[in-house]
């Protein structure tokens, strides 16, 4: 007989570390694939749009598998398997955050701009000290619902023989028959997790916020 | 003789579809001078001003502050702006600093101020602008007069050689242009040399040393302001100013 808890605490800190990891690193990305799309030039503006394209464009258990499998084979090299899922989940996110980001600085950009290069910063400069602060603080609560998708994404990692809470939720099931009570619990924590983090984002949001910059929504 | 602040020599920028906003305009500030530019809307003043600024880069002619051409290749625009104050009509304050924030930032990242001399120089800016108190606002916290003084104190902190105003009360109701006159006015006792674009004609009677008639990209008349509310010399002039005064006294 099984026992399940070493194996949902196990799947959990998967979760966890990919769906962290893959919001940071895609908001770290998907920040400079904005600013490369808006400031690139004509070229990187394309490539950067067919990189959006694909990773939205296709379902991520596809990704994983061309990561995994397709690339290594066609370029003859081996990679390891959470090394890809780690990766992909952050490509993946960057596509998404890339959108959010640019949204953000185009909103805020003309004026903010002209302002910055009237006291004499630079260009690079004005993105860095005024257009950045401001535009990553619109992107919070963009980015907080990022993360509950990504979060209840990760699943797809079985197909690269990594197993996440729900993974190990089934594997439960297949070994106990017990169902109810399984997925039961696996809602309780996804639901307890995502809440929790939600909740920092919405306190971070409401810390950074400055009167006058504010999203709408 | 006085020393040249900045000249323009032969300017122009057109915009796509044949608009021209700057045609062929040469003029001259010497130290001290305040100068008020004003004209029909859609004229170009708002485009000439940001050419001087070198904020709009114009397609002919040079631009010189004091001796150096900014219209060269190869000048390093940003140190050249930084000698450049700029208010704007619609203020554009960094929304995300607070007053003090706004005033300090270029002295920290452009001056390369340490800290406690960014500070101390931030605050003596929103002091001559009588904005101290609010230093610790956020824009939004502000009303518009605030703001615009807040945005004067930004384009004065680092000392420039000469500051531009883009109707710096056009966005304000007629109580708070009031406030941003009196800023206007101090500055212009303590003998800054500024280029003003407004319709503000009582201010601009009160300390223009010269008035320049813009209209359709080029100055078409420039005389001290009594020329103006006396005497105009071009039709164009003549109309416009019939229309402002009577503006004015409705107000």
């Amino acid at each position: 007989m099984v026992d399940p808890f070493p194996l949902i605490f196990d799947g959990f800190i998967t979760t966890v570390e990919v769906s962290i990891f893959g919001v940071f690193a895609g908001l770290a990305l998907g920040t400079v694939l904005a600013l490369g799309d808006l400031y690139g030039g004509r070229f990187f503006s394309i490539l950067i749009r067919g990189y959006v394209e694909f990773f939205r464009g296709s379902p991520i258990i596809i990704q994983l598998f061309i990561f995994l499998y397709v690339i290594p084979t066609v370029l003859n090299f081996r990679i390891d398997a959470l090394a890809v899922g780690f990766m992909v989940f952050a490509l993946n996110s960057a596509a998404y955050q890339k959108g959010y980001v640019k949204g953000a600085v185009e909103a805020i950009f003309q004026d903010q701009m002209m302002a910055g290069l009237s006291i004499g910063m630079s260009r690079l400069q004005t993105l860095l000290h005024v257009i950045l602060p401001q535009a990553l603080r619109i992107v919070i609560p963009a980015w907080s619902n990022e993360f509950c998708s990504i979060t209840k994404s990760t699943p797809a990692l079985l197909i690269l023989g990594i197993r996440d809470l729900t993974a190990a939720a089934m594997t439960i099931v297949g070994q106990t028959w017990r169902v109810v009570e399984t997925y039961s619990a696996i809602a309780l924590i996804y639901l307890a997790w995502i809440t929790i983090v939600t909740k920092i984002a919405d306190i971070v949001y409401e810390k950074k916020k400055i009167p006058g910059i504010e999203i709408s929504a | 003789m006085a020393n040249t602040v900045m000249r323009c020599e032969h300017l122009w920028k057109t915009y796509e579809k044949h608009l021209i906003a700057v045609k062929d305009v040469s003029m001259r500030i010497e130290e001290g001078d305040i100068k008020l530019i004003f004209g029909p809307s859609g004229s170009g003043k708002s485009t000439f001003l940001r050419c001087l600024a070198m904020l709009t880069i114009p397609d002919k002619g040079d631009i010189y502050l004091r001796e150096e051409c900014l219209t060269t290749s190869g000048v390093n625009l940003n140190r050249a702006r930084a000698r450049i104050g700029f208010v704007f009509q619609h203020i554009w304050l960094f929304r995300h600093l607070t007053a003090q924030g706004n005033v300090e930032l270029a002295l920290r990242r452009v001056l390369k101020l340490h800290k406690e001399e960014a500070r101390e120089r931030a605050l003596q800016a929103l002091r001559e602008v009588r904005m101290e108190e609010w230093a610790h606002h956020y824009p939004a916290q502000l009303s518009g007069g605030q703001q615009q003084r807040i945005g004067i104190a930004r384009a004065l902190a680092r000392n420039p050689d000469i500051i531009l105003l883009d109707e710096p009360t056009s966005a304000l109701d007629p109580e708070l242009t009031g406030e941003v006159i009196d800023t206007l006015r101090d500055l212009a006792k303590k003998g800054t040399t500024m280029l003003i674009v407004s319709h503000e004609m009582p201010f601009a009677r009160e300390i223009a040393d010269e008035m320049l008639f813009y209209d359709a990209g080029k100055i078409v008349e420039t005389g001290p302001p009594e020329q103006f509310f006396t005497n105009p010399q071009s039709e164009r002039a003549q109309k416009f100013m019939t229309r402002l005064i009577k503006r004015t006294r409705k107000e």
